[in-house]
């Protein structure tokens, strides 16, 4: 080998080792944020609330064996004027780098979102490198932000999973809640033809409980996270709860609908028969006439008959088409509540403006100003309903019409 | 600086050629028996295992002869019946023998071998006689005959030991270059195959031949293989590996660029492709150039199996070669740097596991690699009775123990051993070396920069792959230069009545491999099915 091959090899050599391992971060050098709380406290300061994974109490299996004994979350706290501020400051008391790129919830709490608005609180996320912009958005209804990151969990071991496969599973099979991230959470915000909304989370039972191992313990929690309705926004600010129809007609309204029961009355019958729907499709459309914009609400649903509690019988096309007629009012009748509320709240949550811009964009440069507070209360809303009936699951006629024949 | 830059050029020096040859100089056989049994002797240094057996013949016995072989190397057998026999006990011929047409008459009428030819040189005599041929010496004549007596012992044929398969022949060359040369004639039965000998070593002059297809082979790569082989100027080629190394094109490399195998069908099947292989005579490998890249992932099953098949498994081994070289530097880029890569509930256990660990994952791993390099070298060459022990020790040493005594994490032990049996997947064992070293590579570059290192990693393989060649040609093809109608034997395996084309760039104007239609189809006469639905029928 001659000088200048050998001339090389020390070059890049030392180049390989001489710079080390540029921004290397060892695993057991990190603690891994798994969820992050915003409240405020009464000095009008952000507290941040920091969920940490204690990963050796996660995994159990051959080593660490502790899965039990210990807890699967450490809770820091830090305050600060901004939320950079609160969330190096913490640095003071945990012993390892704060890493973020692994946290998929963030809870913020009510008051700060009544009282401030939440429009602050984004940019800091966004804009960190580590953050996910899919992070989940929850607010934390009636409690402190904190305390739904302090509690622990049973099945699920980490309290940020705990919530978010929680709120998925629930927006898959009853669609009251809806799975909101950071990224569409600023859309929203940004968008003047519609307003923002988050589903809520209440802590049920003792938040103090929450925070010992003995929760977790018992068959009966002493504390959990519950989803628990929407919160609607205007201007970003926390101005309304929706519950039950009312937050389902939104979500029915938004085309977010996967899955949901839909009761009806048969025959002086109350909430009679169960209708699964299994998919639907939403389409909103806008027409403005002389200025005054007009909604239509086109909504298509199918579905199964999964619970009679009447004698009906099912083997008949004309029992099933009146169950349709049935079906497509009670969903019309949930919507038409959402719609009526979302308009005396002034907060266009459904994004009927965005159609009215898609649809006539020359008219929502007029109505544009005024929307939430003028135009947006007044909108004539017709709902129009499609609901099929597919299959009445492995029964046909349920033997409740046999015993009644029978009789 | 510039200093550093100079080179320092050697003086190639040509004198030991020359007094080499000098040194082998001709000298001639004498006339005399006696003189010429005693320079044998002396040459040989009174080696105990040359025979010297003199005899007369002649109506008078006046005529004195001598026939001289290496113990062990001829069969004594056949001499004894065709040579020695026939010269002393032939009355009628002892008649009429005059002493000047001795060779003539012993060629003609005594000796019942096949090869026999006169030699007049003294040195050519000693390496006949050393290769394991017969000498006749006649008094008064000074000429001598060499009778092809070669044999000896052989191991037979078996099966082979490192390419094994599934479907196809189970004979493996053996160590006598003759048989191997024999084994591939029996497969390719065609005047077409040319075989071309030489004698390589100053010392050991090894047998060396090379073989290939006249009409599919191209000259220039022939004439090439020939000048290096020529060129060699060892003492002693002991293995193909000696030559491998002679011949490469290029030497700061640790892929292979010549291919060697231990079956016949593997030889036929690339002197097919236009390839010439090289016998060596003491080992069972031979070697076939030009060798390329894509070469050493293919198996001989894959041309047995079916084309859907063959191309499944081969897409699975060079999966297999990448993660032979990556799993752990991957390992060590997304623990180290890449965290946020890696899903949450995976991250978890991970971090957990390494929680008690008091090294850095890049030390871990080269640990780890060591260790089961160090194992794998142990038991390569263990005998069979204590190589259990080996794998017991191994097994529980590194797994087992070093994880329970939280010294290594036991993902650390799946990265690695899902590396190891990869590395095994790879057909040749050329390249599976290789990829194990590069790996080590591979490591520190991720260690030292991320996944971001290990692509520069993969892009310096890339160019350096493609920088090499093998006897001219590019070693990546037909990937790089991309030949699309050779493309189809690389990572598919294009069904054979596909194969239309022999690899352009080695075979020589003869490239059509197959005649037009070759794919199978059902029967278009329609007779025949409903002929062989009611021959079913009428048997039921």
């Amino acid at each position: 080998m001659n000088r200048k091959w050998m001339f090389l090899l020390i070059i890049l050599i030392s180049a390989v080792f001489l710079s080390g391992c540029w921004s290397k971060k060892e695993l057991t050098d990190l603690a891994f944020i798994s969820a992050v709380g915003i409240d405020k406290n009464e000095d009008g300061k952000y507290v941040k609330t920091i969920q940490i994974i204690n990963p050796g109490n996660v995994a159990g299996g051959l080593q660490g064996g502790g899965g039990g004994q210990a807890p699967s979350v450490s809770v820091f706290t830090a305050t600060g004027d901004n939320i950079l501020e609160a969330h190096f400051r913490a640095s003071t008391k945990i012993s390892r780098r704060l890493y973020q790129a692994h946290a998929n919830l963030v809870v913020i709490g009510e008051q700060l979102v009544k009282e401030e608005g939440i429009t602050d609180i984004f940019d800091a996320f966004e804009r960190d490198p580590e953050f996910r912009p899919t992070t989940t958005v929850v607010i934390a209804h009636d409690t402190k932000a904190e305390d739904i990151i302090k509690t622990l969990t049973a099945i699920d071991k980490i309290p940020a999973d705990k919530v978010i496969n929680t709120l998925r599973t629930t927006e898959q099979a009853w669609g009251e809640n809806i799975n909101i991230n950071i990224q569409e959470a600023i859309n929203t915000l940004e968008s003047p033809g519609k307003e923002l909304i988050l589903t809520g989370f209440r802590l049920k039972g003792d938040a103090e409980q929450g925070k010992k191992m003995e929760n977790i313990q018992s068959s009966t929690l002493d504390a959990y996270p519950e989803a628990d309705g929407i919160a609607i926004f205007k201007e970003g600010k926390l101005i309304d709860w929706f519950h039950e129809e009312e937050s389902r007609g939104t979500v029915w309204i938004l085309d977010k609908m996967k899955e949901t029961d839909v009761n009806i009355n048969w025959e002086n019958e109350k909430e009679a028969i169960g209708y699964h729907v299994i998919r639907q499709k939403t389409t909103v459309s806008a027409d403005v006439k002389k200025g005054r914009p007009k909604m239509t609400i086109d909504i298509r649903a199918e579905g199964d008959i999964r619970e009679v509690t009447v004698p009906v019988n099912l083997n008949d096309p004309h029992v099933l088409l009146s169950i349709e007629k049935a079906v497509e009012k009670e969903i019309k009748k949930e919507i038409e509540k959402a719609v009526q509320r979302a308009q005396e709240n002034k907060s266009d949550i459904f994004g009927f403006g965005e159609a009215v811009h898609r649809s006539d964009p020359k008219a929502w440069k007029k109505l544009k100003k005024g929307w939430s507070d003028v135009s947006f209360p007044e909108v004539q809303v017709e709902v129009k309903v499609n609901a099929f009936i597919r299959r009445t699951g492995l029964r046909n006629k349920s033997y409740l019409y046999d015993m009644e024949k029978n009789r | 600086m510039r200093s550093i830059f100079k080179r320092n050029k050697k003086k190639s020096s040509s004198k030991d050629r020359q007094e080499d040859s000098q040194g082998q100089s001709k000298q001639p056989i004498n006339a005399s028996l006696s003189a010429n049994l005693d320079v044998i002797k002396q040459k040989t240094g009174n080696s105990s295992d040359i025979v010297f057996r003199t005899l007369k013949m002649g109506r008078h016995s006046e005529i004195k002869a001598a026939v001289v072989y290496v113990k062990g190397m001829v069969d004594s057998q056949a001499i004894h019946d065709f040579l020695i026999e026939s010269m002393m006990n032939n009355r009628d011929l002892h008649e009429k023998l005059i002493r000047e047409k001795t060779m003539a008459v012993i060629t003609e009428e005594v000796v019942a071998f096949g090869g026999i030819k006169p030699v007049s040189g003294l040195d050519e005599l000693l390496s006949s006689l050393m290769s394991g041929e017969t000498a006749i010496l006649v008094d008064g004549i000074s000429e001598a005959l060499i009778a092809s007596t070669r044999a000896g012992d052989k191991r037979s044929i078996q099966e082979p030991t490192t390419q094994l398969a599934i479907r196809g022949s189970k004979e493996s060359f053996i160590e006598s270059s003759e048989t191997n040369i024999a084994m591939v004639r029996r497969i390719i039965n065609n005047p077409n195959l040319w075989v071309e000998s030489m004698k390589l070593g100053k010392v050991t002059k090894t047998d060396v031949s090379i073989m290939y297809v006249n009409g599919i082979a191209k000259d220039e790569i022939i004439k090439e293989v020939r000048q290096r082989l020529k060129k060699i100027n060892l003492d002693g080629i002991l293995e193909s590996g000696y030559i491998e190394q002679l011949i490469e094109d290029q030497t700061m490399t640790t892929f292979p660029t010549l291919y060697h195998t231990e079956r016949p069908d593997v030889v036929a099947g690339n002197l097919l492709e236009g390839r010439v292989a090289i016998f060596v005579n003491g080992t069972p490998f031979v070697l076939l150039a030009p060798a390329v890249f894509i070469q050493f992932f293919q198996s001989v099953d894959d041309y047995y199996a079916r084309f859907d098949i063959a191309t499944a498994i081969r897409f699975l081994r060079i999966f297999t070669f990448f993660i032979s070289i990556l799993g752990p530097a991957v390992y060590i880029a997304a623990t180290t740097f890449h965290q946020e890569m890696i899903p949450t509930g995976l991250l978890i256990i991970v971090a957990a596991q390494r929680e008690s660990v008091p090294f850095p994952a890049f030390v871990e791993a080269v640990i780890m690699e060591i260790i089961f390099e160090i194992l794998r070298e142990a038991g390569v060459r263990m005998p069979k009775a204590i190589g259990s022990t080996i794998s017991i020790v191994g097994a529980l040493v590194i797994g087992q123990a070093a994880v329970q005594a939280g010294i290594v994490s036991p993902a650390m032990v799946i990265i690695v051993s899902i590396t190891a049996i990869a590395n095994f997947a790879t057909p040749s064992v050329a390249i599976a070396i290789s990829a194990r070293l590069i790996r080590f590579l591979f490591m520190v570059s991720a260690a030292t920069f991320g996944f971001y290192g290990i692509i520069l990693a993969l892009i310096v393989l890339t160019v350096h792959l493609c920088s090499l060649r093998s006897f001219g040609i590019p070693y990546m093809s037909p990937l790089a230069p991309f030949i699309p109608t050779n493309a189809g034997d690389t990572i598919v395996r294009k069904p054979w009545w596909m194969f239309k084309e022999r690899p352009r760039l080695m075979a020589a104007g003869n490239n059509v491999r197959s005649g037009e239609n070759q794919q199978p189809q059902p029967p278009e006469d329609r007779e025949i099915k409903m002929n062989a639905g009611k021959g079913e029928r009428n048997e039921s």
